[in-house]
């Protein structure tokens, strides 16, 4: 090393104070530590939605749990309480053991135990069914009369914790029906508590007989009292064929007959007489045609079958649009089993049910057409029942073994197709995109398609789009390129205040206030706009004809003072000209009186075939317009007045005008910021909840229409989370609609982005 | 004083060339006295205003046709605002209001009848700062063609290689006609934009300090430009360099203060001024 001359002291002046080198350093690791936080958390709430949504798309979890072993005997039926603490077996003496599985061998020493109904000292059992939604057993004898019994199963909660299940039934006395002295062969029975009736099928000398009692309710002061026969029903002639299944829905009004050959008759009961109203094959196009299974799913509006080849389908009741009446159709295919089913349970909670034959067990999801759970067992099922819960499944095997199954399904419908598919629902007559997560019944299906949701986002943002851009571009040209500087510096403030209006306000403006006055005058509201747009131009192009001398009176930057009041008179003109044209134009025959009546509202839906709502996507485009404009005006105004004032001049130097220099110089060079301006204003029109909320009817319809309302993903959330139970199925598919958001603003945002830095590379200024 | 200019010129070529040139232009000059030609542009009693201040006071100078006139005197004396009135450029500022006139050819350009647009056809104008647009160089310099509605492509294509050789930038940007302008040097851009100036054929002008941001041997091509310019343009220029305006200019003004305190021949100026001030200004001492 080379010899360093002696180093002098610093003078003090020159050093630095280490308070600001400490400074200097702390801040550049916090804004550091700051910088990266914002981007982690971002990153978090992705994370956080992300694992909101994925337990959708997990399937079911099934293990088995407990095995007890039940007195041997032929059972027929299995039916279990909530918590399938207490099932029960019916055999065919219709005597029913029931067995504790919670405290077997405890302080009760009630392993097993069995009651049966009194009358059973008199005639024998032909025929035993079990409702499990009304925990209601119905017996058919021997000697051709039928009785039901209710198995009323009660919790109580004692005070040392835990729960106790006990049981009690109720019977009816024997009522006769069909042939005396035949046994019942098939029974059904439906009641939807106005309604009853009972459905039995006899085989008398060869020939099968079929009859119906329609059964009422003694009503009393002292509450439910007897059901009692009101009328009978001869209904043998219907049957040609070997009767194989009979089933009757829970609203009493039809009765269905699997017959031997394949064919299902549907007779429809009016509550004063039955009438047949369809015959259909449910597997025409297979080779074996017999039906090995016939059961309702939860609702009683779908079959499900399955043929003896092991072919599974669901036939669901929908309108018939010819017929005008609600009639089966073939509406879901599932993989075939490997042989008929000879066990089904549906489940009581949702569109799911439990089948198989022997040892293999599939739980499938009926709205999906999704299998959740299949397995081999390892032992022959001949019993199966899906917890009331949806939490447990039990399988009898042959050996009298009681198996117990822990089911963890809890989002047994989400699936891509729920979301994103076409489904065909019960009562649709074709797949659609539909979003209805509640209904008025428990065995309502839900309706989870998340395209009515982007589409109605995508409409909403749309329409307001296409008031929105146009107004502030060229608001934003007009003020930075035309607009007196004095005047701008008014000008400019106020649209900003405009972007600060809570969007509350709007809304509520918009749907007390505009959406009654726009649809009474849509004609005129059109007929304003395209007056003020058409004499604008027309306007324009006079003025260029002007003799220059009266043209010099106006100074540049002023002529807005000659053309405001001539475009506002012709707006006017516009608006009074639609009654006119709406009178003339826009007539319908009025519905009742036949009168001829002028109204838009009337005639658009006749004339198209859509429909007019009163809150519709027009009122949103207009009012979310507003929202937006003052976002692209601003943000378009700054990029165009930071477009470099050498441009300008230099345009106009060379003998351009202004309206030149705005679209050829001053729009290409500014066309980053304005794309960033339409993306801003954009993903505020995606987002934005509270008009859209308040302005539509927030009906997820899937069209474009611009007199019919939409539901937007956001608004979906804001209108559904208070519904949505935590960690539930409704719960999740609201992130998914949040993820989906998230999603698109993400993808236009980056897409964005990328155009944005091309543009200013192309258009960059040299410094 | 001339060593001086000499030294600074010595990088670029033909300065002798440039000198006898003046020199002939100077003869012309006398030839044609006080004919049209030397009262090409009228300035009559011009005031100018910013809102309520006052920025020209009663300017009076004639602009002859076909010579190059420089216009010096130290920051804020009004010689850009001057300037910028020919094609009225200043027209884009609020507030702004004139007195007097000015006259090109015996016209007012304040005349109602007469549309600035025109006027700006007729006047071309080269700024401080080079500011070629964000465009190929082919659109910069057909931009004036294109927004007067002409855009037959032989007549384009015409009238690019024209100015192009006009601006001595031809043979260095032939090839990359389609390239952005952006990608041209410093000295390379101000040469388009003179090249855009004159695409249109006007007849005066205009140049605002063109080479203030300019390297000598970008500043010395300008020079020689102008020079050859002149033959066919009337040009004003802006300037704050002196040796400049000797170098370039047949006449020059020197404004102070709004004022104009002495207008006359370059050499007169530079060599034997009648004002005081405006032999302060030249020689350097203050200003």
């Amino acid at each position: 090393m080379t010899k360093q001359p002696p180093a002098k002291a610093i003078p003090e002046r020159f050093i630095v104070r280490p308070a600001t080198l400490w400074f200097d350093r702390f801040m550049n690791y916090f804004i550091t530590v700051g910088g990266l936080s914002i981007i982690i958390a971002v990153s978090l709430i992705f994370v956080f939605i992300l694992l909101q949504v994925l337990p959708l798309f997990r399937g079911a979890q099934v293990e088995p749990q407990d095995s007890f072993s039940v007195p041997q005997d032929d059972y027929v039926v299995m039916g279990t309480d909530e918590w399938a603490e207490l099932p029960f077996f019916v055999n065919r003496r219709g005597e029913l053991t029931f067995l504790d599985t919670v405290d077997p061998g405890g302080p009760h020493h009630r392993t097993a135990f069995t009651r049966a109904p009194a009358w059973l000292d008199e005639t024998d059992v032909g025929v035993v069914v079990y409702n499990p939604l009304l925990s209601q057993l119905v017996y058919g004898t021997a000697d051709g009369r039928f009785a039901i019994l209710d198995v009323q199963y009660e919790a109580t909660f004692p005070e040392r914790g835990g729960r106790e299940v006990s049981v009690e039934l109720q019977e009816t006395p024997l009522l006769s029906i069909g042939s005396t002295e035949v046994p019942v062969q098939h029974l059904a029975y439906g009641s939807s508590g106005t309604q009853a009736i009972v459905v039995v099928i006899q085989q008398v000398n060869e020939r099968f007989e079929m009859h119906a009692v329609s059964l009422v309710q003694q009503r009393t002061l002292l509450g439910d009292g007897q059901w009692s026969v009101s009328q009978s029903y001869d209904l043998s002639e219907h049957l040609d064929a070997a009767p194989r299944h009979l089933l009757v829905p829970s609203d009493a009004d039809a009765v269905l007959i699997g017959m031997d050959d394949g064919r299902v008759l549907f007779l429809h009961f009016d509550g004063q007489e039955f009438r047949k109203r369809q015959m259909f094959v449910p597997f025409r196009d297979r080779a074996d045609r017999a039906i090995a299974s016939m059961n309702f799913l939860l609702g009683d509006v779908s079959l499900v079958f399955t043929a003896s080849c092991g072919a599974n389908r669901i036939f669901s009741l929908y309108r018939d649009p010819q017929r005008e009446v609600r009639v089966w159709g073939h509406t879901k295919t599932f993989p075939d089993l490997e042989r008929g089913a000879s066990f089904y349970s549906a489940a009581m909670r949702n569109k799911a049910f439990l089948i198989g034959d022997g040892r293999a067990a599939s739980l499938r999801y009926g709205t999906t057409e999704s299998i959740r759970w299949q397995d081999e067992l390892p032992f022959s099922v001949s019993l199966a029942a899906i917890g009331p819960r949806y939490d447990r499944m039990l399988f009898l095997d042959d050996g009298h073994t009681l198996h117990s199954y822990r089911l963890d399904d809890p989002h047994p419908q989400a699936s891509w197709r729920t979301f994103f598919g076409r489904i065909q629902y019960e009562g649709q007559a074709a797949p659609e995109f539909a979003w209805q997560s509640t209904g008025g019944r428990d065995d309502f299906e839900r309706k989870l398609s998340l395209i009515p949701l982007i589409i109605g986002t995508l409409k909403g943002t749309f329409y307001a789009m296409i008031f929105a851009l146009p107004i502030a571009l060229l608001a934003a040209i007009y003020t930075s390129q035309f607009l007196r500087p004095g005047i701008k510096r008014f000008v400019k403030p106020v649209m900003e205040i405009m972007a600060s209006l809570p969007s509350v306000v709007l809304g509520f403006l918009a749907a007390l206030w505009l959406a009654p006055i726009i649809s009474n005058a849509v004609p005129s509201v059109l007929l304003a706009v395209i007056a003020i747009v058409v004499a604008a131009l027309v306007v324009g192009y006079l003025w260029g004809l002007l003799p220059q001398r009266i043209r010099v009176r106006l100074k540049p930057g002023y002529e807005f003072l000659a053309f405001v009041p001539v475009l506002l008179l012709v707006g006017y003109a516009g608006w009074q000209l639609g009654f006119v044209v709406e009178r003339t134009f826009f007539i319908v025959p009025g519905e009742s009186t036949g009168m001829q009546i002028a109204d838009f509202r009337l005639w658009f839906p006749q004339a198209t075939g859509l429909s007019f709502e009163q809150r519709n996507a027009f009122v949103v485009g207009f009012v979310m317009g507003f929202a937006v404009i003052p976002i692209i005006f601003t943000i378009t105004e700054d990029a165009l007045s930071n477009v470099p004032e050498a441009f300008r001049s230099g345009s106009l130097a060379l003998g351009a005008s202004r309206w030149q220099t705005a679209i050829r110089i001053v729009l290409p060079t500014a066309s980053a910021g304005i794309f960033s301006a339409i993306m801003i204003g954009l993903g505020r029109a995606v987002g934005e909840t509270m008009i859209v909320v308040m302005a539509t009817g927030n009906t997820p319809v899937t069209e474009f229409n611009p007199f019919t309302g939409m539901r937007t993903l956001s608004a979906n959330i804001a209108v559904e989370l208070p519904e949505a139970p935590y960690l539930g199925t409704l719960y999740r598919t609201l992130f998914l609609g949040a993820l989906v958001l998230f999603l698109m603003t993400f993808l236009v945002n980056t897409i964005a982005e990328i155009l944005r830095q091309r543009l200013r590379e192309k258009y960059r200024a040299v410094e | 004083m001339n060593d001086k200019r000499d030294s600074t010129f010595a990088a670029s070529r033909g300065s002798g060339e440039i000198r006898q040139k003046r020199v002939q232009v100077g003869q012309r000059q006398k030839q044609t006295g006080n004919d049209a030609h030397a009262r090409y542009i009228q300035v009559r009693d011009h005031s100018f205003f910013y809102g309520t201040t006052q920025v020209l006071y009663d300017l009076n100078m004639d602009i002859p046709e076909r010579h190059v006139t420089a216009l010096i005197g130290p920051s804020g004396c009004g010689k850009s605002t001057l300037l910028r009135n020919f094609n009225r450029m200043n027209d884009l500022i609020d507030g702004i209001s004139h007195r007097g006139d000015i006259l090109i050819d015996g016209r007012s350009i304040y005349d109602p009848y007469l549309e600035v647009i025109s006027l700006r056809k007729r006047i071309g104008m080269v700024f401080q700062k080079s500011n070629p647009f964000p465009k190929s160089i082919y659109e910069n310099i057909v931009y004036s063609l294109r927004v007067a509605g002409r855009n037959r492509r032989a007549e384009l294509d015409e009238t690019v290689e024209r100015s192009l050789r006009a601006a001595a930038l031809w043979d260095e940007v032939k090839d990359r006609l389609r390239e952005t302008a952006f990608s041209l040097s410093g000295g390379q851009m101000q040469r388009l934009c003179i090249a855009r100036a004159i695409a249109n054929r006007p007849e005066i002008l205009l140049m605002d300090e063109p080479c203030s941001a300019l390297d000598p041997v970008a500043t010395g091509k300008i020079e020689d430009l102008i020079h050859q310019l002149k033959e066919e343009y009337t040009i004003i220029i802006v300037t704050h360099n002196m040796q400049q305006a000797a170098r370039v200019s047949d006449r020059t003004a020197f404004l102070y203060m709004g004022r104009l305190i002495e207008y006359n021949d370059t050499e007169k100026i530079f060599t034997n001024p009648t004002e005081e001030q405006t032999e302060a200004y030249v020689s350097g001492r203050f200003g």
